[in-house]
């Protein structure tokens, strides 16, 4: 008896143009940034330090989103907007949970 | 003093964002449990495990969109239950018994261990028809074919509904207790939704970045950040999180998934310990 032909998942359709020329780039700056930031966090007196910090915090917490945002933006050029929508509706889920977390809610 | 906690907490970082880049398991579900085992309050370690897992996956970005394995649609998709989880878990954080998540955590885990030392081969193979104009994500499909080695796999999608409740799942443990739920979310990508491993840990280890953001922006609106402990943490991940994504893709899946399951067990066992 011959082996089960393995299933045919390929799929149809156009591939995607996605393929992270900008979103390499990005990620690669924002990695050394964030490192040479987070570095100079250790040197710096006080305050600096703090504010340093800090930033690398809000650039930690917002490239992802950022990503996102892109993803979208890229999506619509592609004229796939049931994916547009997922990325929106996404983004949306965040900007609920942060309002609620301003309200206090918990 | 305090300059050498930190140096110590960024060393702790580096190597276990490495780990957690490696098998898409995100490195907070070893560092969290560490810290806390070093004293820290779980209140204050959940914020950077989370960060050192965003960081992480910032760090592994560029290599694996350089290899094109992973399917944003599908991170995308699978993102909006796990950050609705992932926010859900960090509102009511305060509210949930640690050491009955801690439980949670360590059944989950050895369950995901059993389902990736279970099956042996790959279910996806590589597809001589394809050719390399074929790689990359399908547009308005979760689908794709991704690179392994000389050849072409096609891959489809299956059984979302349930990968999208695994998703919820990891995104409230994520939320709650600072793990990336990166360790549910890859072999439920695998090995529910029959996406090839090497696609499911590199869409995870693009998607626990989300998740972690999500509850991040819950977590500093109540203020429970410490901005120069985090600095120096993500620092260690940063760095830590490109030598597991380098060291990933000359790696196997079938090694991989092993690897990851060893992982599972020995993380499951700390958790119970914890416990």
């Amino acid at each position: 008896m011959s082996a089960k032909p393995p299933r045919a998942p390929i799929p149809g359709g156009q591939v995607s143009t996605i393929r992270g020329r900008w979103q390499s780039p990005a990620l690669r700056w924002t990695t050394r940034t964030v490192i040479a930031l987070g570095l100079a966090s250790l040197v710096l007196p006080g305050r600096a330090a703090t504010a340093v910090a800090t930033a690398v915090v809000a650039a930690v917490v917002a490239t992802p989103l950022l990503r996102v945002l892109w993803l979208v933006h890229r999506w619509r050029q592609e004229h796939d907007r049931r994916f547009v929508v997922a990325g929106l509706a996404l983004l949306g889920v965040i900007a609920l949970g942060a309002l609620l977390a301003a309200l206090g809610v918990s | 003093m305090a300059a050498v906690e930190e140096l110590g907490y960024a060393a702790l970082a580096l190597v276990t964002a490495g780990i957690g880049a490696l098998g898409g398991l995100g490195g907070a579900v070893l560092l969290v449990p560490v810290l806390v085992l070093t004293g820290m309050p779980a209140s204050e370690a959940a914020p950077l495990g989370l960060l050192t897992v965003a960081a992480g996956s910032i760090a592994a970005g560029p290599h694996q969109l350089e290899e094109r394995t992973v399917n944003h649609r599908l991170g995308v998709v699978t993102e909006l239950a796990a950050s609705t989880g992932a926010v859900a878990g960090a509102l009511v954080s305060g509210v949930i018994s640690d050491v009955a998540l801690t439980y949670l955590l360590a059944v989950v885990a050895f369950a995901a261990a059993l389902a990736g030392v279970r099956r042996t081969g790959l279910r996806n193979p590589p597809d001589p028809a394809c050719e390399r104009s074929d790689i990359g994500e399908r547009v308005g499909a979760l689908a794709g074919a991704y690179p392994l080695g000389e050849q072409i796999v096609p891959y489809r999608t299956n059984r979302l509904a349930g990968g999208l409740g695994f998703m919820g799942l990891a995104g409230f443990i994520a939320g709650t207790a600072g793990a990336s739920g990166g360790f549910i979310k890859t072999p439920a990508t695998a090995e529910l939704m029959h996406v090839p491993m090497k696609v499911a840990a590199a869409t995870t280890t693009f998607t626990v970045g989300i998740t972690s953001s999500a509850a991040l922006v819950v977590f500093a609106l109540q203020g429970r950040i410490d901005a120069q402990t985090s600095a120096v943490v993500v620092v260690g991940s940063l760095v830590g999180g490109q030598l597991g994504a380098r060291l990933q893709s000359d790696l196997s899946p079938a090694l991989i998934r092993r690897v990851l399951s060893v992982l599972l067990v020995v993380v499951a066992t700390v958790l119970v310990v914890r416990a």
